[in-house]
């Protein structure tokens, strides 16, 4: 939630997405196509440094998302490097680094960096609704659109209403021991999971109040001329994948 | 003179309505809302308010009775209903439920696009819209970032970028500080100048006595009185009877009256400003000194 609220507050959020998806979802072929782990750290590092200064992101931020997926990256690669045999004598199994797999976890792993790093560039610099515009651009099946547009939406709805039962728990020594905490949790899941059926409820009755009888149909966001932010990514694209074809 | 008779722009002819689980919503309720008028419709917590809301825009049928609309009974058909959200729209009491998406340009656009009106169009009402509540610096704001008040004046725009000829608002200052109730209150006055008919339920008497042209008091899902607002300093026993609180400036209206610091007038003061300044007209003419005696005092 906190990388979301920095990406309606980034530099580039006005920049039309679908330029910001084409960097996206070049770095995303150029990390595919290289396949030497140099070139794809710098293509993260390139990354991450556009997200921060361009985008207007603090690094503290930045790290602050970046580093539990990075986490589950660095076991995820470490794991490639580690074999597992039957052991001889006490030790029923022998784990052992296996020298032969380290090239292959390095560029996994710097290839999964690369992608995080994209990714990154993507979300951190537009909103997700932002990006619902670009979707419903290409076309993508109206029915996911409107999944997305209320998930996105109650996501906000249920966290205010789970940090509000939280306090008022808390107000009542709800957490004040394990058993207590979670009882507590326990109380506020079933609360908010039969909210959810009645919130769907008020929901439909709001919108058909508005004329709605199908589908749910917003007017797109519109965004300033985009013809140079699509150069500039354009050949921003360009770049990162020839680099990519001379590094794979 | 001899007025023609009209018949009123929307009306509850003897409506019943009883929820699944057996809660009265509306009994036998039978009442009328003239076109161009502000109405208030007031009453206690389970009084039957926001059923009488869901009623006017269609969202519940009533289980017996009849709900006439610009002079014919309501059109339950997908068409009649359609025509009808189009032309009474309704602000419900919890943003929350009513914003949809989570961009406020979108959500206001959502109605005007149910309309099937082209895109330009629609693109002038929400920058309108959106005017009309001050929220046009607002317009690309996640909504989950606004104040409980912002997020009021978001659906009022939603509804407002429909341009309904009737709005219905479900308690539209529950939770607004005073402030914020303020400049809500100056939204709906200019709007009501506009000549929209406003229906607002709520709980306060004071901003009723104020805005309203009539009252409609339910208790119990059934309209337990209407008054004029020119009636209400005689009906004040009446209110005190339903529960209600008193209009303060009524109840201090009659007071001043019955005790000679205030004359009794065709059209009592509504607020507590035009109180003020018949107290201070008053006040002033009887200090006024009468001709020539000042003359003699000073002898």
């Amino acid at each position: 939630m906190f990388w979301e609220q920095w990406a309606y507050r980034s530099r580039w959020r006005l920049i039309h997405p679908g330029a910001k998806g084409l960097v996206a979802l070049a770095a995303f072929g150029s990390a595919f196509i290289a396949s030497r782990p140099g070139y794809l750290l710098i293509l993260a590092l390139v990354l991450a440094a556009a997200t921060i200064r361009g985008g207007g992101l603090p690094w503290r931020v930045y790290l602050r998302a970046l580093l539990p997926p990075l986490a589950f990256l660095l076991v995820g690669t470490a794991t490639l490097a580690v074999t597992v045999q039957a052991g001889a004598g006490f030790w029923p199994l022998a784990v052992g680094l296996e020298p032969s797999q380290f090239p292959q976890a390095v560029l996994i792993g710097s290839r999964s960096l690369a992608c995080l790093t994209a990714l990154l560039f993507l979300s951190g610099t537009t909103p997700l609704n932002d990006l619902l515009v670009l979707l419903r651009r290409l076309k993508v099946p109206q029915v996911l659109l409107e999944i997305m547009t209320l998930g996105y939406r109650t996501i906000f709805i249920f966290s205010a209403c789970a940090q509000d039962m939280t306090m008022a728990q808390k107000s009542r020594l709800g957490y004040a021991t394990l058993g207590a905490a979670r009882r507590s949790l326990g109380n506020m899941v079933a609360v908010l999971a039969t909210q959810i059926g009645a919130r769907a409820a008020a929901m439909t009755l709001a919108a058909a109040a508005r004329g709605s009888d199908g589908p749910l149909m917003f007017l797109d966001q519109e965004f300033p001329p985009g013809r140079r932010s699509f150069l500039v990514a354009l050949a921003a694209a360009l770049v990162m994948v020839s680099a990519a074809a001379v590094a794979s | 003179m001899i007025r023609p008779m009209t018949p009123p722009f929307l009306a509850l002819e003897a409506v019943t309505y009883t929820y699944q689980d057996g809660s009265p919503g509306l009994v036998d309720c039978s009442l009328a809302i003239a076109r161009h008028s502000r109405t208030a419709v007031l009453g206690l917590n389970g009084s039957g308010k926001t059923t009488l809301c869901l009623h006017l825009n269609g969202l519940l049928r009533p289980q017996a009775g009849t709900v006439w609309f610009d002079g014919a009974p309501m059109d339950y058909s997908r068409a009649g209903l359609k025509n009808l959200r189009a032309r009474v729209g309704l602000v419900f009491q919890n943003p929350e439920t009513q914003l949809l998406s989570a961009s406020v340009e979108e959500d206001v656009s959502f109605g005007p696009m149910n309309l099937g009106l082209p895109r330009s169009v629609v693109r002038k009402r929400v920058d309108a819209a959106l005017a009309a509540v001050g929220l046009t610096e607002a317009a690309s704001k996640p909504v989950h970032n606004l104040s409980f008040g912002q997020k009021k004046r978001v659906c009022l725009a939603g509804v407002l970028a429909m341009q309904p000829e009737v709005i219905v608002l479900d308690e539209p200052f529950a939770g607004l500080d005073v402030p914020m109730q303020r400049e809500l209150q100056g939204i709906l006055e200019r709007l009501g100048q506009q000549g929209l008919t406003m229906v607002i339920c709520s709980h306060d008497p004071d901003f009723a006595y104020e805005w309203a042209d009539q009252w409609h008091i339910l208790a119990a899902g059934r309209l337990a009185a209407s008054f004029a607002p020119e009636q209400i300093p005689t009906a004040l026993p009446r209110l005190a009877e339903l529960g209600l609180g008193l209009p303060k400036v009524a109840e201090l209206y009659k007071e001043l009256v019955a005790s000679g610091r205030l004359t009794a007038a065709a059209a009592p003061p509504r607020g507590h400003s035009d109180l003020l300044a018949r107290l201070r007209q008053t006040a002033g003419s009887k200090c006024q000194p009468a001709a020539g005696s000042e003359g003699r005092s000073r002898k």
